[in-house]
């Protein structure tokens, strides 16, 4: 007992602690931060004790923005100022069915050329899903700052279904609000984390995911300390949100008053007495209330009441919903319901009775509930954060995770060619080939889409390009090569080459819902303007951190393997330390930032013998097991180095 | 990319799939960008490039169609529904009757007939696929052989489509018998 308030007190003072990285779970209804604590994952509390902040930014008269409890309180009074569940927004069009539902909000149409994003006009301002969750984050962000003084990298947590739109949006969120974005993790892989580590046990589990606004069922299998996610599937617009609007719409019908011709904030009195209503029925059988308004049902002030099984009856289609979603994940893992050896229940929304009852009914086992559902996802990815931060102290801890909806691009007649299915293992990457459909065509339109359709135009479309300059051919001469690739949190990014020519263009691709780049800068220097703190000093400190990083890794590789240094290599790389080491001393960011890609440059060859070092190693370490194949493959491997193998042929341009 | 080189396995059709899916783990851990967030870029952007080829190398050869192809390719053949010789008018004849028998069995709502079917070109499906294993179980075939094998590759397309439809099915009167005890009409 003594010792843990005193180690708590070096934690806090010592000045030469490094920062602290966290973990994020930025939610449709609450958001949290956690990190780890003396080996073990903890959420950061806020002055009343509390790790949920709700998800609700509230847009004062003078400029204010107030994030969490206080927002929420300002909710039914200016629901127009007050966003709730911006997260159902990310990553969509300006004209989303989302911006139609039921909902208090007054939107603004893009102007043309603008990029395609939700706008909420609150007050004098209009403001982006990405900036309402920026400011989200930078609340959390100070919370943890109060408790951990320097905060390091963050891990944020997105639903598994998350598109790349979404996706790209939540990433650029994070940098908004000035994270460092370690990684964006999948939040049932984030709860597999926190479940796995706690509990040792190899097998495998669904994960059960029913958020505020997003449902997701991942279905992974633990082994040795990796996590290898076998399938996901879902719907990105499907959470306990909708239970609250069913029994809002119960309690219109009530009082006999039609939902379209409420007022904005008759709408949101209604949609938090429904959340008050379904949060009461998860213990009592009955919830009593009064009537918010008068109509022609009921006065104001008349009591009602809506029982459980009412409760149940209204939220059966929601889970028959969840139900198609498990079932397509489960066969894509090739699993049977039985052969589960756990099913892990995350999100506010899996309190509700009649969602475990469906949930051990579907899976035919009791959910696991030991770790609080809402909290379990920011434990997981604290555990991560410190693991990529090389602070964890479980090194052989692994996670595998997945695409979680095809990509690919259209093709004649609207046609979709898929290039990565869905449930790749990531980071991915896979090229395919086309052709020319005209005589003297000398551009191809490049249309990147996302979704299982068969056609594009049923498909989310990720992003539009046109790849130009090629020399007039007869049809079906050109050859365009076109590299899909997918980094590690989830994220596309395409690649183009016409083959015969070498026309090759680093193309920009600009997203068809989401902010490009400028966009993303402008806002981080506008938030900055608002005397937050000095870009420039902010900058400095950050680049110095990113060099003295790469400085003390590339020191470790050249100790690890200074047999695979060519003659001259390692002076040169040397020197190119000795400059970084220099430009750190300085005060000038660019200077350090040139050094950095100097050293890169200087490592490049280095860098890719010892990856290749580290497959002999690990494919030599597995064939000590299997003495005699090995042998085999190590003649394969002579003969197939010699040369790469052909292309995927054109697929038919129609 | 040669998938056999990259995960270290010999140039055949019959791999031994669960050794295959550890020795990709050991790559993974060896390789993925998680194990190298703390490196600098030449270093980062390696290993990103090798954890992607070591996925899609275990994605081609934990699957048989594109395993096949991925044989062919290696000895310099071009695969695909292009590049391949046509069917034999007896094989798209027996195809399209296996097709209707399919479509009429549908249409009936006869699940047992669907399962029969289902089973009978699985079972075609294997012996399509022991082929290539003898195929390609000694070392490089010669030319003669391989284009004799390479026809068996629009086959098993064939197979595959032919199953996802079987399961289609399936899944259709699984949903609809599910939607019935709910009391909900399809």
């Amino acid at each position: 007992m003594s010792q843990a308030p005193s180690s708590g007190l070096l934690e806090i003072f010592d000045p030469k602690a490094p920062p602290k990285p966290i973990g994020i779970d930025l939610g449709t209804t609450n958001s949290l931060v956690a990190y780890v604590k003396n080996e073990r994952p903890t959420t950061v509390k806020d002055c009343d004790q509390a790790a949920l902040v709700p998800s609700v930014v509230h847009y004062g008269d003078a400029g204010e923005v107030v994030v969490g409890k206080n927002a929420q309180l300002r909710a039914a009074e200016r629901p127009r100022e007050t966003i709730v569940s911006v997260k159902r927004f990310m990553g969509r069009g300006g004209d989303d069915p989302e911006t139609r539902r039921l909902g208090p909000y007054a939107f603004v149409v893009p102007e043309e050329g603008a990029p395609n994003v939700v706008r909420f006009a609150v007050g004098e301002k209009v403001v982006t899903p990405v900036e309402v969750s920026a400011e989200i984050l930078r609340s959390l962000r100070r919370l943890a700052e109060d408790e951990l003084r320097s905060v390091g990298g963050a891990v944020i947590t997105v639903p598994a279904y998350f598109d790349d739109a979404q996706r790209q949006a939540t990433k650029d969120a994070g940098r908004l609000a000035g994270l460092e974005v370690l990684r964006l993790l999948n939040e049932p892989t984030a709860a597999a984390l926190a479940y796995g580590l706690e509990k040792k046990q190899n097998g495998k589990f669904a994960v059960y995911d029913l958020g505020g606004g997003t449902f997701d069922v991942t279905i992974l299998v633990l082994d040795d300390g990796v996590f290898q996610v076998r399938a996901t599937g879902g719907d990105s617009a499907l959470g306990g949100d909708d239970m609250d609007r069913a029994l809002a719409e119960e309690i219109f019908r009530l009082t006999g008053r039609e939902a379209s011709s409420a007022s904005p904030s008759e709408v949101r009195v209604v949609l938090d007495l429904a959340r008050r209503v379904k949060h009461g029925l998860t213990d009592a059988d009955v919830v009593d209330f009064e009537s918010p308004f008068g109509g022609p049902g009921a006065e104001a002030g008349a009591p009602l009441s809506i029982a459980r099984a009412r409760f149940d009856e209204l939220v059966e289609p929601l889970l028959a919903r969840t139900g198609a979603a498990c079932r397509r994940a489960l066969k894509d893992a090739g699993m049977k319901p039985e052969e589960l050896d756990g099913v892990i229940l995350v999100g506010g929304a899996t309190r509700v009775p009649a969602v475990r009852s469906w949930v051990a009914k579907t899976f035919g086992k009791e959910p696991l509930g030991d770790i609080d559902p809402e909290e379990v996802v920011a434990l997981g990815a604290a555990i991560q954060a410190n693991l990529l931060a090389g602070q964890g102290s479980a090194d052989d801890v692994l996670l595998l995770d997945v695409i979680p909806l095809s990509l690919g691009i259209e093709v004649g007649g609207g046609v979709v060619d898929r290039i990565l299915p869905r449930n790749t293992t990531t980071p991915a990457a896979a090229r395919a080939a086309y052709t020319t459909q005209e005589d003297n065509q000398t551009g191809f339109e490049i249309h990147v889409v996302q979704g299982e359709r068969e056609l594009a135009a049923d498909c989310r479309s990720l992003a539009r390009f046109t790849l130009k300059g090629i020399p007039p051919m007869v049809a079906g001469m050109a050859r365009l090569e076109v590299t899909f690739r997918v980094d590690a949190d989830g994220l596309l990014s395409v690649h183009a080459r016409e083959e015969r020519t070498g026309v090759e263009q680093t193309v920009s691709v600009k997203p068809s819902y989401g902010l490009d780049d400028d966009t993303v800068e402008q806002m981080l220097l506008d938030a900055i303007d608002h005397g937050e703190e000095d870009l420039a000093a902010r900058k400095l400190a950050e680049v110095r951190v990113e060099a003295s990083r790469v400085v003390a890794s590339t020191k470790k590789s050249l100790a690890a393997d200074p047999d695979l240094l060519e003659p001259g290599e390692q002076a040169r790389i040397e020197s190119a330390i000795a400059d970084l080491e220099g430009a750190i001393s300085g005060a000038d960011a660019r200077r350090v930032e040139l050094k950095i890609e100097d050293l890169d440059a200087a490592t490049k060859g280095f860098a890719g013998r010892r990856m290749n070092r580290a497959i002999a190693q690990a494919i030599e370490g597995q064939a000590l097991e299997t003495v005699e194949r090995s042998v085999e493959h190590a003649k394969g491997i002579e003969a197939a180095h010699a040369e790469s193998g052909p292309l995927p042929p054109a697929p038919p341009s129609g | 990319m040669d998938p056999f080189a990259m995960l270290g396995a010999p140039r055949r059709f019959d791999l031994d799939l669960s050794a295959l899916e550890k020795t990709h783990r050991e790559l993974s851990r060896a390789l993925h960008p998680d194990k190298f967030a703390q490196a600098g870029a030449s270093e980062r952007r390696a290993a990103l490039e090798k954890a992607a080829s070591v996925n899609e190398a275990w994605r081609v050869l934990r699957d048989p169609i594109r395993r096949a192809e991925a044989l062919f390719q290696a000895e310099g053949l071009a695969v695909g529904e292009t590049n391949e010789p046509k069917a034999s008018p007896a094989f798209l004849m027996e195809v399209m009757e296996e097709r209707e028998a399919l479509a009429d069995a549908r249409a009936a709502r006869d699940l047992a007939k669907v399962k029969a079917l289902g089973a009978g070109v699985s079972a075609r499906a294997k012996a399509v696929e022991s082929r290539l294993t003898a195929g390609f179980a000694g070392g490089s075939p010669s030319r003669d052989e391989l284009a004799a094998l390479l026809p068996l590759l629009g086959e098993l397309r064939f197979y595959r489509r032919f199953l996802d439809e079987v399961e289609a099915i399936e899944e259709e009167a699984e949903e609809r018998a599910l939607a019935g005890a709910r009391g909900v009409s399809p």
